[in-house]
């Protein structure tokens, strides 16, 4: 068994503290649904913010408690809607795009989150394939949701976070026999090289 | 069991009056408060809870950057949030403070994100539906807040005050590093050594 690939603590304590671009927010919320250990560190992080709250100079309320009277109790948000078969349930508020093929056996679909910086999509590539090779200027974050890939810096398999940024340049290599789903979170430029790079490249486009 | 924090406050009968040394100590269990508003709309006790946390969530806000008028709003959205989904606090995954953190993160994100129509407070609730504790295999909700702010009392000034950045507002370690004008190799050694007590306290009972 490999060790699990997760988000440094600086990432996690960013994401609990709501700071996040959205777009890298959700690429992390990926992981934390599929990683066990991610969602404790998460629920210490959330419990040192109640630890903050509890020993905080209070500050005067300027008015009171608004009239409560008509305000209905245990009524629910708005459910978001249901999640595709397969899919991550923290990507049920966001729509996602068709699968379009762009290349060989390798398809890409668009995960539409408003207001984000970063550019996200998911990757489906078949087993074997070497994805793009490329350089970035930003953040390049990756949950893998199926299958696995390999680079310089292991295996990474369905559940683990890889954190890359422009002092990464990699060449990831599918495995061999599950081929790989993963959801992407870009940020800054990207150059991709390759024939897949060019195929890719008005697809990642800022 | 949640250490009751003991306050002399008048009139707060809903919180349990115990006579001690000839003089009146309430103890302030926001737990039994929520629990009445659960149970029973019990206005006298979201009176109570109000004037407890919403001066405090304000600070919270405050003390991460935020204006008066902001955390002003946050801190009456949150305690509305707190009347309203009552019978939804459970307190073996989370103490009452850290509950009403969380709410407020959520909340701040989805006001200072309207414009954007971001979905990221959905993200973290569905994270929270998704990821049931297992309570024989970790500390409960509440039993964990205790340790994490045992802990929290025991940092240094200095320690405190980088958890603070890195944990409450999320800034990156350069950030802190910038803000408080120190290098950033002590802002990562004194934020490893404040998570490494903190995980001291949490994993003997894990």
């Amino acid at each position: 068994m490999s060790t699990a690939h997760r988000p440094s603590d600086e990432t996690l304590a960013a994401f609990a503290a709501g700071q996040l671009d959205e777009g890298l927010a959700v690429v992390v919320a990926c992981h934390v649904e599929a990683n066990r250990e991610s969602r404790q560190r998460l629920r210490e992080l959330r419990a040192v913010q109640g630890a903050l709250l509890d020993a905080i100079e209070p500050v005067a309320m300027a008015a009171g408690p608004r009239d409560i009277s008509g305000v209905a109790q245990g009524a629910p948000d708005s459910p978001a809607p249901v999640s595709e078969a397969g899919m991550p349930q923290v990507l049920r508020p966001y729509g996602l795009g068709p699968w379009r093929p762009i290349g060989i056996r390798i398809a890409m679909r668009r995960v539409e989150v408003p207001g984000a910086g970063a550019r996200v999509f998911m990757l489906r590539a078949g087993p074997g394939i070497a994805l793009p090779h490329h350089k970035h200027t930003g953040f390049e974050w990756t949950t893998i949701l199926a299958g696995a890939y390999e680079h310089e810096y292991g295996r990474y398999a369905a559940g683990d976070f890889d954190e890359a940024d422009a002092e990464h340049e990699h060449t990831p290599r599918v495995d061999p026999v599950e081929g790989c789903t993963c959801i992407v979170a870009m940020t800054g430029s990207v150059q991709l090289q390759g024939w897949l790079g060019r195929l890719l490249q008005p697809l990642v486009r800022f | 069991m949640v250490p009751a924090l003991a306050l002399e406050v008048a009139g707060m009968r809903k919180a349990g009056a115990i006579a001690q040394g000839g003089r009146f100590v309430v103890l302030f269990d926001p737990n039994i408060l929520i629990a009445a508003i659960a149970r029973s709309g019990d206005r006298e006790a979201f009176a109570a809870l109000f004037d407890h946390f919403a001066p405090r969530v304000k600070g919270l806000l405050m003390r991460g950057g935020a204006s008066a008028e902001l955390a002003e709003e946050v801190a009456q959205e949150t305690l509305l949030a707190v009347w309203r989904k009552a019978a939804l606090f459970d307190p073996s995954k989370a103490g009452a403070s850290t509950w009403i953190a969380t709410i407020a993160r959520n909340l701040r994100i989805d006001i200072a994100r309207r414009e954007t129509r971001s979905r990221l407070s959905q993200v973290y609730e569905i994270l929270d539906e998704e990821a049931p504790e297992q309570p024989d295999a970790t500390l409960s909700g509440a039993e964990r807040d205790a340790r994490v702010r045992a802990a929290m009392n025991q940092l240094s000034a200095d320690q405190y005050r980088v958890v603070e950045l890195a944990f409450l507002e999320g800034f990156s370690h350069q950030d802190v590093a910038n803000r408080l004008a120190i290098p950033l190799g002590t802002v990562k050694s004194r934020l490893r050594l404040a998570l490494s007590h903190l995980r001291g306290r949490l994993e003997d009972l894990r």
